[in-house]
């Protein structure tokens, strides 16, 4: 916690010191572009490393906990020098609002990511259930076997297929994969409700035998509507990043060609 | 939760990071325990890899998948239980690695396709930081980018270079650009002078690139208290008061009592009828700040244009003779005259009686170097004079004026004296008698009278009064022998008076000295209306303040007349420095009164100017138009 509003500190602090010096040099007539420019690519640097340092996990480059607590302040920071630098929120030419658009998709992305993340834990934490991304095909596959395995026994025993040809028309559907993605995104209440309508529906035309084999149907349903909901939180959790991190690396390219640009036709 | 599900021997170890899963979990179906290989292929077409222990293979299959299988390898070491391959697919990660390169390629190929497209069109998409502004977008039509930025055109490697080198585009500037000082100084001020001062250069304050309208930074007090020491916050609080004699710091060019004219004259029955109803009477704006009197025809002529033929310069006055010593036959034989008998001359040289009683000219006196109250001395010379001025007329006195002038000047100084009247004068007096002028000279200039030849002062300007002044103030200033000092002196003194000088030009034209000691003797005189102080910095629009407040007598607003200012004493002494205004200093609070925070704007460009002398150089107007 120290160590997390350490930094945010930091970046504060020093976002205040360069606003001053940026106002003290226009005051001086000087130019502040090239000094806030520099900065700016040294926190995007800073910021871009967070990346590769991920990929090297076995080497002692800080932990990534603080790393993510840089990132996050630093791209905050990177919001405010990138406005001292520019003198204003929308520059005028075409190359450079390329590069504005860039920056804005980039910080957007990454604010959405921050509470995305900020969000989704809590409320997979919420749902009472833990699942592994990686694993959930595996989990939705054995959940629909053991469906399977369910409504066999259940034909065998009562001699009745009511729950077997309701199951195939209805409830199949819903154990062949993860559904509702965009319901259970926004936190909505639509797969339970479906769930529950399917199975009330259906009760009334069982006997008693087939009731309990119905709950026990309806358990590994509600089952399986927890792993729908953790398979899309953590979806968003996982991909959100597929959009972040190619608009960081065309912002990363376009600032090189500035950086160019500049030095050739003004410094 | 089945806290025994990740366990070692009921779950495989999940490697997020690899690139590839199984297509078989890609479908929701149950992924096997294998999971594709790092290559991307299927790695799950058998349960097992069966190891050989001894002489007989025995499966492998991990406890995580259900332990050994029940039918074990085949003989030759293969796995008994085969799938169909399944077809795996990427990973987030390697979506994502994908997608970045693609967007470096994108950016790559979009600045060599507009690279291309700029070639062409000439728009520099690629690089152009914004439009150019309307004042400069006309010389960039032609040549484009490399009128201000050397670098461009000169080939790519030319231009990987100049990532390197420094790019002077401020330099460029001054390819059109000019100023009344150093363009890379604070306020183009002089260098030698203001040693301290900062560098500075264009692009500090005018920012190009930024649209249509040359974006310049706009100054504030805080700015400017940045280099100047007098520190505050903006003009009604904190600015400097205005200097005690502000703007009238300088000696005016025409001696102009606004206390006596405005108080006496203008009262007077005499020229009341002539007398301006407001001070836009005589004055006149010439531009924002400067606002000068009229003419002299339109506002002084009518009460002072008589006042101009009155003041005669004597140029050859026939004084008081101790004795003759012209030889009266030779003035007879030069001026035509019959030769009389010998015993009249005779008589003449001894009962011999000066017809003048005067003493001669200030003029002749400098121009034969003799002291005008002695006749034993200058007596010889001006008779001498007088002979030659009735053997040859004007010839031996523009000879004289021209060598006693540094430069030929005769000719303008006796322009329009009839040759004939001064040899008629100068035949009279050799002979000892008054010249009688034939009829009266009422056109002014030339004449002859009596004792005298004068000159009438035509009018305003008349150049050779002018010239006769100027004379004397040059030969004042010129003469090194003492006694000749002396004269020139005495005859400068006279030109100079208001009374006596010729024209009576120095009752309205200032007699300056120069300012610097090499050349403090010398004179010159203020013939043409100076106007207002030269303030490169400052400026002030007197039209806008007139047209907003009204023309009547809004100027007293802020020009008060002090009525206690010895204004004329000024004028008695020739240096500049030294001068009492006929007004107060301008009253910052009087400009505060509108001026202030929240009223009208007070920023310090209003009334001040950054640049010294700014102005544009010819290539600059050889500039092809827009049509």
């Amino acid at each position: 916690m120290v160590r997390t509003w350490g930094i945010w500190i930091s970046a504060i602090l020093f976002f205040f010191y360069m606003t001053v010096w940026t106002n003290q040099t226009e005051m001086a007539l000087a130019s502040a572009s090239v000094p806030t420019g520099w900065t700016l690519f040294a926190i995007l640097t800073g910021l871009a490393l967070f990346n590769i340092r991920k990929k090297f996990p076995a080497f002692p480059l800080v932990n990534s906990s603080s790393w993510y607590v840089f990132h996050v302040a630093g791209g905050f920071l990177a919001i405010g020098i990138f406005w001292l630098h520019i003198g204003s929120f929308w520059p005028v030419g075409l190359y450079e609002r390329c590069l504005a658009i860039l920056f804005y998709l980039c910080t957007f992305s990454g604010i959405l990511g921050l509470i995305i993340q900020k969000l989704f834990p809590l409320r997979l934490t919420q749902s009472g259930a833990e699942y592994i991304y990686e694993r959930i095909p595996s989990e939705i596959s054995e959940i629909q076997k053991n469906a399977q395995d369910l409504l066999l026994a259940c034909t065998r025993e009562t001699s009745r297929d009511t729950l077997a040809t309701h199951y195939l028309e209805t409830l199949h559907w819903f154990f062949q994969r993860p559904r509702f993605f965009f319901s259970h995104l926004f936190g909505g209440e639509k797969s339970a409700h479906w769930i529950q309508q399917r199975c009330s529906n259906l009760e009334r035309f069982l006997n008693a035998q087939e009731r309990g084999y119905l709950r026990k149907l309806f358990a590994l349903a509600d089952v399986k509507r927890k792993i729908d909901l953790h398979y899309a939180l953590q979806t968003v959790l996982k991909s959100w990043l597929i959009v972040h991190l190619p608009l960081a690396a065309a912002l990363m390219a376009l600032i090189v060609w500035h950086i160019m640009v500049v030095h050739v036709y003004f410094l | 939760m089945d806290e025994k599900k990740f366990s070692h021997n009921r779950s495989s170890y999940e490697r997020p990071n690899f690139p590839y899963r199984c297509g078989r979990g890609a479908l929701w179906h149950k992924p096997c325990h294998q999971g594709p290989n790092l290559n991307g292929t299927c790695g799950g077409t058998s349960e097992c890899a069966p190891s050989l222990n001894g002489n007989h293979w025995e499966c492998n299959r991990p406890l995580s998948a259900g332990g050994p299988c029940g039918e074990g390898p085949t003989p030759q070491g293969e796995c008994f239980l085969r799938h169909a391959p399944c077809v795996p697919k990427p990973t987030l990660r390697i979506y994502r690695g994908r997608l970045a390169i693609l967007a470096i390629g994108a950016i790559f190929s979009l600045i060599c396709v507009s690279w291309i497209i700029d070639q062409v069109q000439k728009n520099y998409l690629s690089f152009n930081p914004g439009p150019i502004s309307s004042a400069h977008i006309k010389f960039v039509e032609k040549e484009g980018c490399s009128v201000c930025h050397s670098m461009h055109k000169l080939g790519s490697v030319s231009w990987l270079q100049a990532v390197l080198t420094p790019a002077n585009v401020a330099a460029k500037c001054e390819d059109c650009h000019l100023f009344g000082g150093s363009a890379f100084k604070a306020h183009n001020a002089d260098p030698v002078k203001y040693p301290k001062l900062q560098d500075t250069h264009c692009m500090m304050c005018h920012r190009e690139h930024r649209g249509d309208k040359l974006h310049i930074r706009q100054f504030d007090a805080k700015q400017c208290n940045f280099c100047h020491k007098e520190q505050f916050d903006s003009f009604s609080n904190g600015h400097p008061e205005f200097p005690a004699d502000y703007p009238n710091s300088r000696k005016d060019s025409i001696k102009f009592d606004h206390i006596t004219h405005l108080n006496k004259y203008f009262l007077d029955p005499k020229f009341v009828e002539h007398s301006p109803e407001t001070c836009m009477g005589c004055h006149q704006i010439m531009q924002d700040q400067i606002v000068n009197p009229d003419k002299y025809e339109v506002v002084c002529a009518k009460c002072h244009d008589f006042q101009i033929p009155r003041k005669e310069l004597v140029l050859v006055r026939l004084p008081e003779l101790d004795r003759d010593r012209i030889d009266r036959s030779t003035v007879r034989s030069a001026c035509g005259i019959p030769d009389e008998d010998s015993a009249n001359n005779k008589k003449e040289d001894e009962d011999f009686i000066s017809i003048s009683t005067e003493s001669p000219s200030l003029v002749s006196a400098y121009l034969l170097n003799v002291p005008e109250n002695e006749p034993e001395i200058y007596s010889q010379h001006l008779q001498e004079l007088i002979l030659n001025l009735a053997e040859e007329s004007t010839a031996p006195l523009a000879q004289l004026l021209n060598d006693h002038s540094p430069v030929p000047i005769a000719d303008k100084m006796l322009m329009g004296l009839n040759p004939e009247v001064l040899k008629r004068a100068a035949c009279a007096w050799g002979l000892n008698v008054e010249y009688e002028r034939p009829a009266e000279a009422s056109f002014g200039g030339w004449h002859a009278d009596l004792l005298e030849v004068r000159y009438t002062p035509t009018g305003h300007k008349d150049p050779v009064a002018k010239s006769w002044i100027e004379f004397a103030l040059a030969v004042a200033a010129s003469e090194t022998d003492a006694e000749k000092l002396k004269h020139a002196i005495a005859m400068r003194d006279q030109m100079l008076s208001s009374k006596e000088g010729v024209g009576g030009c120095i009752k309205c034209h200032a007699v300056t000295q120069a300012s610097s000691e090499k050349a403090e003797k010398i004179l010159s005189i203020d013939w043409g209306y100076k106007g207002a102080r030269n303030t490169p910095y400052v400026h002030y629009s007197h039209k806008n303040h007139l047209d907003l407040l009204g023309k009547g007598n809004t100027c007293k607003n802020c020009h008060l007349i002090n009525k206690k200012a010895d204004y004329l004493s000024s004028f008695d002494s020739f240096d500049s420095k030294k001068f009492v205004s006929n007004f107060y200093s301008i009253n910052r609070e009087t400009c505060v009164e509108c001026h202030a925070e929240g009223q009208v704007n007070q920023e310090c460009q209003l009334c001040h100017s950054y640049h010294f002398e700014p102005g544009f150089k010819k290539q600059m107007l050889l500039a092809e138009k827009i049509p």
